[in-house]
């Protein structure tokens, strides 16, 4: 029965209190910034760019005052099959260089220097992504993340498209993880309480594994959809009226800080750009 | 003068309405998207197959079902929060890649929408007609498997006749309605599939023959695993469908 409690502590971005410099900047800058390291990261493709991009975020996190060990320990269940599926890169790359520079080959096998670089330079970009997210969820709270959200959408709206509606379905989905976590339970004991086996199967028997999982899902959905008809009764109710003239208990202002990072973040993003793709850094 | 009042009153009304419904759109993709998040944050969005990685995700599910039953914007909303949460989440390299991880999730509830839209109002013929062609997809699609891993493309083509036999059964037993929802739910999940397996293998991370195994072993699970559960979820807040009229979970 162990198994069935703890659902309602599942929850997005474990905040960290803490105070630091990226604690403290405005959510707007954070997911800026946070959001073009990203791009930036997806875009690396060399050796020498990603170093320089793996250096400057462990140096955001340490700024943080975040741990380095506890962001790397959260996907370490997942290093075995990050190993295989290296190990599976490393020799069946197939790529256009793939043919060129080969250290070793042995039948289909085959070790290049592309599909060296392309092992290395995805997990120094897993690596990055990894304390990335950290960096944002783990400073930030939920509600701030949402009114930087709402706010960085805001264009949206002079074009005509949802940009509040869009962070209030965030903001409501977040307030709803452990609400429908605690449902969720509450599902799983019942049908418990009618003899459904809990447990799955084998996983041989992956119809009934389904037919299992829809048990818990269908009352799951159902259980949603009446709150979110309540819900929908309750704003309309208290007059809500979308966006428009809507205003905030409280309200961040951009300060010198703000300005000065988001300059730094694009500083770093330009210059990933250039050496990438001018100055061919190797 | 009177009847000026009158439009008047029935324009109010009618906004009325729009928000009422603006405001239920809200809040069910609110919480669709939580149970995505809940879904794919704890173990419950898993369920056990007999394939090497042992499972299949089922939290694309709500995407579906957000374009089926609310159009699809909001599936395209629910699918973007799949996409982060699954980026966020992520535990291999590939899906720490946005363009893997985010943009192919966006089509899931919009491609299942547009399908349900299409035949929704179909009559039998019209879509034994359908699935005929989807046949022919899935056929043509074997065939250039065939060529790269000859038995991985006879056990696809194996595999997309029987399942194509079985919605022809099916459609025979069953209502119209519940078929089509059946059949947007599986190019939802389809979607999911071809789409996050075609950007990994543009963009490197595995090789295209590796691509073929993950979508047998992953792709048809979920196919199956998203249409027993769209239906059910759908035929039970709806309360159409099933002539039998009586609860199978």
């Amino acid at each position: 029965m162990a198994g069935f409690e703890g659902l309602r502590y599942a929850s997005l971005g474990q905040y960290i209190p803490l105070d630091s410099p990226v604690h403290r900047a405005d959510p707007r800058t954070k997911l800026l910034g946070l959001g073009l390291l990203v791009i930036a990261v997806a875009l690396a493709k060399t050796y020498s760019v990603n170093l320089l991009l793996l250096v400057a975020i462990i140096a955001l996190v340490k700024w943080a005052r975040l741990s380095l060990r506890a962001l790397l320990e959260s996907v370490r269940p997942a290093w075995p099959f990050i190993l295989a599926l290296s190990a599976m890169q490393l020799v069946f790359y197939s790529g256009p260089d793939a043919m060129a520079h080969v250290f070793w080959a042995w039948g289909p096998l085959r070790i290049s220097a592309a599909s060296l670089r392309v092992v290395v330079v995805s997990l120094l970009r897993f690596a990055d992504l990894v304390f990335l997210t950290g960096l944002l969820l783990n400073t930030t709270t939920a509600s701030a993340l949402t009114y930087g959200l709402e706010r960085l959408l805001a264009p949206l709206d002079a074009l005509g498209l949802p940009g509040h509606e869009l962070s209030m379905v965030g903001a409501i989905a977040l307030r709803f993880i452990p609400i429908l976590g605690e449902a969720m339970e509450t599902i799983i004991q019942a049908q418990a309480s009618r003899g459904a086996r809990v447990q799955a199967r084998s996983r041989w028997q992956f119809l009934q594994n389904a037919r299992h999982v829809a048990s818990l899902i269908v009352p799951l959905f159902v259980e949603a959809y009446r709150r979110a008809e309540e819900m929908g009764l309750a704003m309309q109710a208290r007059c809500y009226r979308g966006g428009r003239g809507r205003t905030h208990l409280v309200l961040y202002r951009l300060t010198k800080g703000d300005y000065a990072a988001l300059g730094a973040s694009l500083l770093l993003f330009g210059g990933i750009l250039f050496s990438q793709y001018i100055a061919h850094w190797p | 003068m009177n009847k000026n009042r009158v439009a008047l009153e029935r324009q109010k009304k009618a906004m009325a309405v729009a928000s009422e419904r603006a405001i239920r759109r809200v809040t069910t993709a609110g919480l669709l998207l939580a149970i995505t998040l809940l879904l794919v944050f704890t173990s419950i969005g898993m369920f056990p197959v007999p394939t090497p990685a042992g499972h299949a995700t089922i939290a694309h599910i709500p995407a579906i079902i957000g374009g089926i039953l609310e159009g699809p914007l909001v599936g395209l909303l629910v699918g973007m929060g799949f996409g982060f949460a699954s980026f966020a989440r992520a535990t291999i390299p590939m899906f720490k890649d946005p363009l893997v991880a985010i943009v192919p999730r966006l089509f899931i509830g919009v491609t299942s929408s547009l399908v349900y839209l299409a035949v929704r109002r179909a009559k039998k013929p019209v879509l034994t007609v359908l699935l005929a062609i989807l046949l022919g997809f899935m056929l043509l699609f074997s065939w250039q498997m065939a060529s790269t891993i000859l038995w991985l493309g006879i056990i696809w083509a194996v595999l997309s006749a029987a399942g194509a036999g079985f919605l022809f059964w099916w459609m025979h037993r069953e209502d119209v309605q519940v078929v089509a929802l059946g059949i947007a739910a599986v190019v939802g999940s389809l979607t999911n599939t071809v789409l996050v397996l075609s950007s990994a293998v543009l963009r490197g991370y595995i090789p295209k023959e590796a691509a073929w195994g993950i979508g047998l072993t992953h792709g048809v699970p979920e196919v199956i695993a998203s249409g027993v559960i769209t239906v059910a979820v759908v035929t039970a807040l709806r309360q159409i469908g099933s002539r039998r009229r009586r609860a199978r979970l």
